[in-house]
């Protein structure tokens, strides 16, 4: 993100941000007073798994920079929590805002922020929408190859419990007796909302 | 008492020492399941990402079969907890959405089944109760009560218990004998499914609450939750060489802790070998 930015602009073309995360969540950030309250308690921004702290990415909102908040890190990497709703003096679901500005940059292609976490959710997706249940073997094999950078992020939990975990991971999908219900239901949702 | 028994995909899979648990301490307590025939996956951590009405219509699509048969829902993952939690709460706040969800599940969803998760839902058996059915009292174990974030936050929709400082598992980890350390770390985040896209941040959260729950005393930390089970007793080994710390404390479920002490042996239950942590150490404390 540039250091610098001209407010004007920001306004003059992206001044409805504001409206249209309102409109997608129902959540009003002009609220947002900027205390850091919510960025104070949030784990993750703690242990450095956000560029852009959570009340960044609200003022971030108020000032229209759309591009560069639907690029960060911060609204992917966001684990709802909900640790900053429960201590906001001005009652802002955070979450919910960062779930709405997935849904924006994810309608864009816009998944450079954090790719491997937009990866994790298509696949995440399609897993369900195939299986009606979690197929965790099956899960765990596509984000390995889909992933970058995580093939081996998993090796240092040592042989014993590599040892425990594949014992227990089932091995075969779940069984069901109607596994395209999910498949039914996203179908049905996209029909909906393209309606609206 | 009677529940429609939501198990969700974690307790069927990875996680059976919870879900086995879980039917224990309900067998004990005279609690009768109905699992829901055919449910499906919650759509946790992932469906609420790709439309705000496909992650409410997932969960309702399973809800929806309770409701049909007039039972409220136990539902002992905290992730499937909330998000239908979260139904019930567009459901009565929201009528243009619960017309929406009716449409996507193609049934009219009501929300007249209340949604328990299993520390309220055992909770609400009474401390008395339960403590009549301990037959081992856990005499002198310490325990570390961790409740993770979903039970009790954001507190508008998801109010189990306090969301700074809950209490209701530590009064049943007392009512069965053990000692129930005070500890700030209760309802702090283990990082959930950051665990599949960002492992550096998420073991450096785990850690911090690894890290409090031993420095308070405790002999063992128990969850109600399949992440927050994962993401602490599966990361131990790694949090260890990466920090240079020395953790070896167990992580079970709660549920586990109450069975034994109600009868349960641990191989019933899944608490010998359920664990990457080991439960050694706290067998032979208890046994
Ligand atoms: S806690 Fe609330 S008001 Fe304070 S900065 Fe965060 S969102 Fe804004
Ligand atoms: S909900 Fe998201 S932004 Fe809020 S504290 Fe949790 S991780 Fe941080």
């Amino acid at each position: 993100m540039s250091s610098i930015v001209n407010l004007s602009v920001q306004q003059r073309e992206h001044g409805d941000l504001i409206d249209r995360v309102f409109a997608e969540c129902g959540v009003d950030v002009r609220r947002c007073y900027q205390c850091g309250k919510c960025s104070a308690g949030c784990s993750v921004h703690i242990c450095n798994g956000m560029d852009v702290s959570p009340n960044r990415v609200m003022r971030m909102i108020q000032l229209g920079m759309e591009e560069e908040v639907l690029n960060t890190k911060s609204i992917w990497a966001c684990v709802l929590c909900s640790t900053c709703t429960a201590r906001c003096p001005r009652d802002i679901d955070v979450p919910r805002v960062m779930d709405a500005l997935r849904i924006m940059a994810k309608k864009r292609g816009i998944t450079k922020g954090f790719y491997n976490a937009s990866v994790f959710h298509d696949i995440f997706m399609n897993s369900i929408i195939r299986h009606g249940r979690v197929y965790e073997a099956g899960l765990l094999v596509s984000l390995k190859l889909k992933q970058s950078g995580t093939m081996f992020a998993d090796l240092p939990i040592g042989i014993p419990a590599i040892i425990n975990v594949a014992f227990r991971l089932p091995k075969l999908p779940p069984k069901m007796k109607n596994q395209d219900q999910i498949r039914k239901v996203v179908e049905n949702c996209m029909r909906i909302e393209g309606e609206n | 008492m009677r529940f429609a028994y939501y198990p969700g995909c974690s307790l069927h899979s990875m996680e059976k020492a919870y879900d086995r648990s879980v039917k224990a301490v309900c067998k004990h307590l005279g609690v009768e399941l109905w699992e829901i025939p055919d449910w499906v996956c919650c759509g946790a951590s992932s469906g609420h990402s790709m439309g705000h009405l496909v992650g409410l219509a997932i969960p309702a699509k399973s809800l929806v079969k309770a409701e049909k048969e007039g039972l409220d829902v136990l539902a002992p993952c905290a992730a499937c907890w909330q998000r239908m939690v979260w139904v019930n709460h567009e459901v009565s706040h929201n009528p243009e959405m619960k017309e929406k969800i009716s449409k996507a599940i193609e049934e009219e969803i009501k929300g007249t089944s209340k949604i328990y998760s299993i520390i309220d839902g055992l909770a609400a058996i009474g401390m008395e109760k339960i403590a009549q059915a301990v037959k081992k009292p856990l005499t002198g174990l310490k325990v570390a009560s961790y409740y993770g974030c979903y039970y009790v936050k954001p507190p508008k929709v998801a109010h189990v218990d306090d969301p700074e400082n809950p209490q209701l598992m530590d009064n049943m980890m007392k009512a069965i004998g053990a000692e129930a350390v005070d500890w700030p770390f209760k309802t702090e985040c283990c990082g959930t499914s950051l665990i599949f896209q960002d492992v550096d941040t998420t073991v450096a959260m785990s850690k911090k609450i690894i890290e409090m729950a031993v420095k308070a005393g405790a002999d063992v930390i128990v969850t109600a939750c399949p992440v927050c089970e994962m993401n602490l007793d599966m990361r131990m080994t790694q949090i260890n060489k990466r920090f240079k710390t020395n953790f070896h404390i167990p992580v079970v479920y709660f549920t586990e802790l109450m069975a034994f002490a109600m009868g349960s042996t641990p191989r019933e239950i899944g608490l010998d070998s359920g664990h990457c942590s080991g439960t050694q150490s706290l067998l032979s404390k208890i046994s």
